[in-house]
């Protein structure tokens, strides 16, 4: 149940008895095998009618649109298999108590701002030298517990992606010249690969709450609708570091990537339908790579880890144990 | 001044006891009391504390987990055409034989005392807020095997124990903390307990 299909072509996704088939527009017929799919992500122009979603909502499973520019469109959200009322007035309540929500938001910094520093100490240590920005994170993640609100948190974490950030022009190829980070559109290919990357692991994070009965609207970090689920955005922010940022640098450092897989026009610059391809593949690779894990003690997918994440957020809201960040260990 | 706290058999209040409470809320029910004991609390109350507190929690861990979706198709279909379902005051179900013993069928013997404590509690509740004496039957068909379960005055003892451990644990605030089993790893909430 943790596959992901990703559909690029253009055409027609539809159910066909017991299974889901997706026609191209060169008529040519390909079958998904429903039963392993977490969530179909559909990148082309594609069409579907009720008759599918009703059956993707039998099956549970989650099918994710990525629209024009291949930013993340929407998602269609099958009803959950699991609601508890309980749960939900656990993670309202904890919004709602300013002191419950900052402890929350700051667990979420403190992973997201080691996981990043575990991609600039790996460069550190072969042939780069980043002293300036460890430090730099290291004085932002003992920064976070001074915080006294979101807002400042928020800075917080703002302060060491820059730090962060500023890495990136050294650890990637000269022709992938970074110089920030730009969105709306992202003004360069480095950014465009940032930008894509994240949504993929912000709808594949979306489908890892979906599997709780935890509500992906209310969120602790991010203001609640600010974006529609926000506790995406959230839990996303822990993993980006470790998701895409890896496959990128591996992806562009490789040569796996060029920049004839994008294409630059007075909008921004963006990824080709090919260099799509390219990306999602790896990144859907890396979703299957397992880890050993420590206190389960067997090897789990990252794939896993966002599930891991969702249900560790929902023990502490439901029974006050304490909720401790992914920080990567391996 | 009326002074009825002496002991002249008049005084009604409720007992803190909650067996007690329980009998009172199930014989009259004007009497309320929060706390349902149902069957699978008393198992879960043999097998694991903290899965108790789980369950009287509604927090239900989103897995197909292999060990429940068998125990399922079990009880469906074991000796169905000789048990009849039978629920009492929406608090206990239970399944009555043809001979009027009751029936508890279980997937394997590994966790004998829990499916033995849960069908000793039917049969208390019977006795004990109906009225009615039974005998009881363990059953584990995929062993072939049936073992019968008498309310001794030891069982009856077990059982009250029972009910006022689990009351105790579901009043909680918070769960009783994991502790390593030998069946952890085949529980719906293993994910859940373990992924620290």
């Amino acid at each position: 149940m943790n596959d992901n299909f990703h559909v690029f072509s253009d055409g027609r996704i539809e159910r066909t008895d017991d299974t889901i088939r997706l026609v191209r527009e060169d008529g040519e017929k390909q079958y998904l095998p429903i039963e392993r799919a977490e969530a179909i992500y559909l990148h082309g122009q594609v069409d579907y009618n009720t008759r599918l979603v009703s059956f993707l909502n039998e099956q549970g499973i989650a099918m994710h649109v990525f629209g024009w520019n291949d930013y993340y469109a929407g998602s269609i959200m099958p009803k959950r298999g699991q609601t508890s009322g309980q749960t939900v007035v656990a993670q309202v309540r904890a919004y709602d108590d300013p002191d419950h929500r900052l402890t929350i938001a700051k667990r979420f910094v403190d992973g997201s701002i080691h996981n990043m520093r575990a991609n600039v100490s790996y460069y550190h240590n072969r042939d780069h030298d980043f002293t300036t920005a460890l430090d730099t994170l290291d004085d932002r993640q003992a920064a976070i517990d001074d915080a006294t609100d979101v807002n400042e948190l928020m800075g917080v974490e703002a302060g060491a992606r820059r730090a962060y950030y500023a890495t990136f022009d050294d650890i990637l190829p000269d022709d992938f010249a970074f110089r920030g980070r730009t969105y709306n559109p992202p003004d360069n290919e480095t950014n465009s690969l940032i930008s894509y990357a994240n949504s993929l692991v912000y709808a594949n994070t979306v489908s890892a709450i979906r599997a709780t009965a935890l509500d992906p609207t209310v969120s602790y970090l991010h203001e609640p609708g600010e974006r529609r689920y926000s506790l995406s955005l959230d839990i996303a922010d822990i993993f980006k570091p470790i998701l895409a940022d890896r496959v990128i640098f591996r992806l562009l450092n490789r040569r796996q990537l060029s920049t004839d897989d994008f294409e630059s026009d007075l909008n921004g610059c963006l990824l080709t339908d090919d260099g799509r391809e390219t990306f999602t593949r790896a990144l859907e690779e890396t979703l299957d790579q397992t880890v050993h894990h420590p206190t389960l003690d067997r090897n789990v997918s990252y794939q896993y880890l966002l599930r891991l994440e969702a249900y560790k957020l929902k023990k502490h809201l439901l029974t006050g144990e304490e909720y401790v960040p992914l920080r990567r260990w391996w | 001044m009326i002074d009825d706290t002496a002991g002249d058999g008049d005084d009604t209040a409720p007992s803190d006891d909650p067996v007690d409470r329980l009998l009172a809320s199930a014989r009259d029910e004007s009497i309320e009391d929060d706390v349902h004991v149902t069957g699978v609390m008393m198992q879960y109350y043999e097998v694991c504390t903290r899965e108790l507190w789980f369950d009287s929690r509604d927090i239900e861990i989103d897995r197909d987990n292999a060990a429940v979706a068998r125990g399922t198709r079990v009880d469906d279909e074991a000796y169905s055409e000789k048990r009849r379902h039978v629920s009492i005051d929406g608090t206990i179900a239970i399944d009555v034989l043809d001979d009027g013993r009751v029936m508890e069928v279980k997937p394997s013997s590994a966790l004998v005392d829990p499916a033995k404590l849960q069908l000793l509690y039917y049969l208390w509740y019977l006795k004990h807020v109906t009225g009615v004496d039974r005998d009881g039957v363990l059953a584990h068909p995929r062993e072939r095997r049936r073992e019968d379960v008498e309310l001794t005055p030891e069982n009856e003892e077990w059982v009250e124990d029972a009910i006022r451990g689990v009351v105790d644990v579901i009043e909680r605030d918070s769960p009783p903390a994991p502790t390593e089993k030998p069946f952890c790893e085949s529980c719906a909430y293993y994910d859940f307990c373990w992924s620290c």
